[in-house]
């Protein structure tokens, strides 16, 4: 039950997505949870974190936001690759090494989104309200990586 | 739940195993997103949708109404800072509407005194659905929001979504106790309207931003507006009601009217679903007037459609959600007028 914890505070930070939480009277973007997620997972614990539970996590925000199906999944998904490719690099780094990494990851994704929504729209959109919720979550990354951490040394690897 | 990760830590010869996991599923999302660009309405995919938005419904609402609670507190708290200077704007702005009430009055008597002379037909009512904002889109490109309103209470595909100060957006998917909104700044949002004075049709395009944009068929001539001009539903397509007031014209942007909104997304909380059959046009209907004493040829008024906007604003609070006029775009033989007031009142 304990090593499910990733998969249910990825839906949990779906959930929160899709709420009406209008941080700063609607001014701040809610972070991207699931993305810092699924990003600390690949770093720390692949084994927590399958494709599977990431697949859905990504579906889920998908139908809760109402953006095409298989958006969300196949960001996820290449990012748990990249990041999980680049794991021996990460682990054992101080935070601060992470945290760049984490931004990395967050602008290849927003890349990606950007690409495949222009794309499907057929105009270039506009890239302000995505670089202030990437912006947003890179900045929030520290708080849960805290976090995170100690959910995952305490609670679910003492299991 | 084992299976989330226990098990998978077991062994080494796993790791490679996980990696085509992944790569397949990857593949999967991929697929999934070439068949939603192509078949994005296809009934499996939207019946998918519904079912999860009718099943995340009961903890959205659950979480809905503390988020509300605090963002009121926190609204109650810069209200404290700020109420001489709203006050003095509030006086302000009651004293105009005193004024707008008082003109308001006047027109009424008068228009109900056209519709005595002129053949004058009921257009058929709007049934309005309340309903509470529970869930919206965190998402930069996809711009929606959920209500806990379904099919049970009648609302259906298309319908228009109003709150007290213009066109929230429309109805895309209907569970059976929830529902989404696509909001007019969504990329996907196109929405009929026109130009108050300066008689064009255009189609509101949302553009991820704030402010939507009107764009115009190619014409020759140049169309002309100018900014501060009221921005309304047209009624073209047959899908919203004719005359919800959108917003009013910010500036003119290569030929393209710029959209100051009038719903504030950023506050939309209580809301009301449009549920309204636009009158189709039949002979048989057209020969019976609601009216007896009027004769269907006496009122083929010749006005164009844009021109026949009428709207009746009554003292009362219900009257600041905007009144629902609709007169098919259509040609028809015989003018309708609509006046139907959403009956029930908004808490």
């Amino acid at each position: 039950m304990k090593a499910a914890t990733p998969t249910l505070l990825g839906v949990v930070g779906v959930l929160l997505l899709a709420l009406p939480l209008r941080l700063g009277a609607g001014v701040v973007p809610t972070p991207l949870l699931p993305l810092i997620i699924v990003f600390f997972w690949s770093v720390y614990g692949p084994s927590y974190l399958p494709a599977g539970s990431v697949f859905l996590i990504g579906l889920l925000q998908d139908m809760l936001t109402g953006g095409p199906l298989g958006l969300w999944p196949a960001v996820y998904l290449v990012t748990q690759y990249i990041v999980i490719s680049q794991r021996s690099y990460f682990l054992g780094r101080e935070q601060k090494v992470v945290w760049i990494g984490f931004a990395f990851a967050a602008t290849g994704a927003a890349l990606i989104l950007w690409l495949v929504m222009s794309l499907m729209s057929g105009v270039l959109l506009p890239v302000g309200a995505l670089l202030a919720q990437m912006a947003t979550t890179v900045l929030t990354y520290p708080l849960f990586n805290f976090g995170f951490a100690h959910l995952q040394r305490r609670v679910i690897v003492e299991a | 739940m084992e299976v989330l990760g226990q098990d998978r830590r077991e062994g080494l010869g796993r790791r490679a195993d996980s990696r085509v996991t992944l790569l397949t599923l990857f593949f999967v999302s991929v697929l999934l997103l070439l068949s939603s660009l192509y078949s994005a309405e296809a009934s499996v995919f939207r019946k998918a949708r519904e079912t999860v938005v009718d099943a995340a419904a009961p903890a959205l609402a659950l979480f809905a109404g503390p988020i509300n609670a605090v963002q009121g507190a926190v609204g109650d708290i810069r209200d404290y800072f700020n109420v001489l200077k709203q006050n003095e704007a509030l006086r302000q702005e009651n004293a105009e509407l005193r004024q707008w009430m008082n003109e308001a009055l006047a027109l009424r008597e008068t228009v109900a005194s056209y519709e005595m002379l002129h053949a004058y037909y009921a257009p058929p009512a709007v049934r309005p659905i309340n309903a509470i904002v529970i869930g919206e889109s965190n998402d930069a490109f996809s711009h929606s929001m959920l209500v806990n309103v379904g099919s049970d209470e009648g609302v259906s595909h298309g319908q228009a979504v109003i709150d007290p100060s213009g066109l929230v957006g429309r109805i895309v998917d209907v569970g059976k106790a929830a529902s989404r909104i696509l909001l007019l700044t969504d990329v996907q949002s196109r929405v009929p309207v026109y130009i108050e004075g300066a008689d064009v049709e255009g189609l509101l395009v949302g553009r991820t931003k704030a402010r939507p944009a009107v764009t115009f068929t190619k014409s020759s001539e140049p169309v002309i507006f100018e900014p501060g001009q009221r921005v309304l539903t047209s009624g073209a397509g047959g899908v919203l009601p004719r005359g919800l007031p959108v917003g009013v014209v910010a500036e003119d942007r290569k030929g393209e009217a710029i959209v100051e909104l009038y719903a504030n997304y950023a506050r939309t909380r209580l809301v009301r679903v449009l549920n309204y059959k636009f009158p189709t046009v039949e002979p048989d209907e057209v020969a019976t007037p609601s009216d007896g004493a009027a004769q269907p040829e006496a009122s083929s008024s010749s006005a164009s459609p844009s021109n026949e906007e009428t709207r009746t604003v009554q003292p009362t609070p219900q009257a600041v959600t905007p009144v629902t006029p609709a007169s098919a775009a259509a040609p028809r033989p015989v003018r309708t007028e609509e006046e139907a007031l959403p009956e029930e009142v908004e808490d």
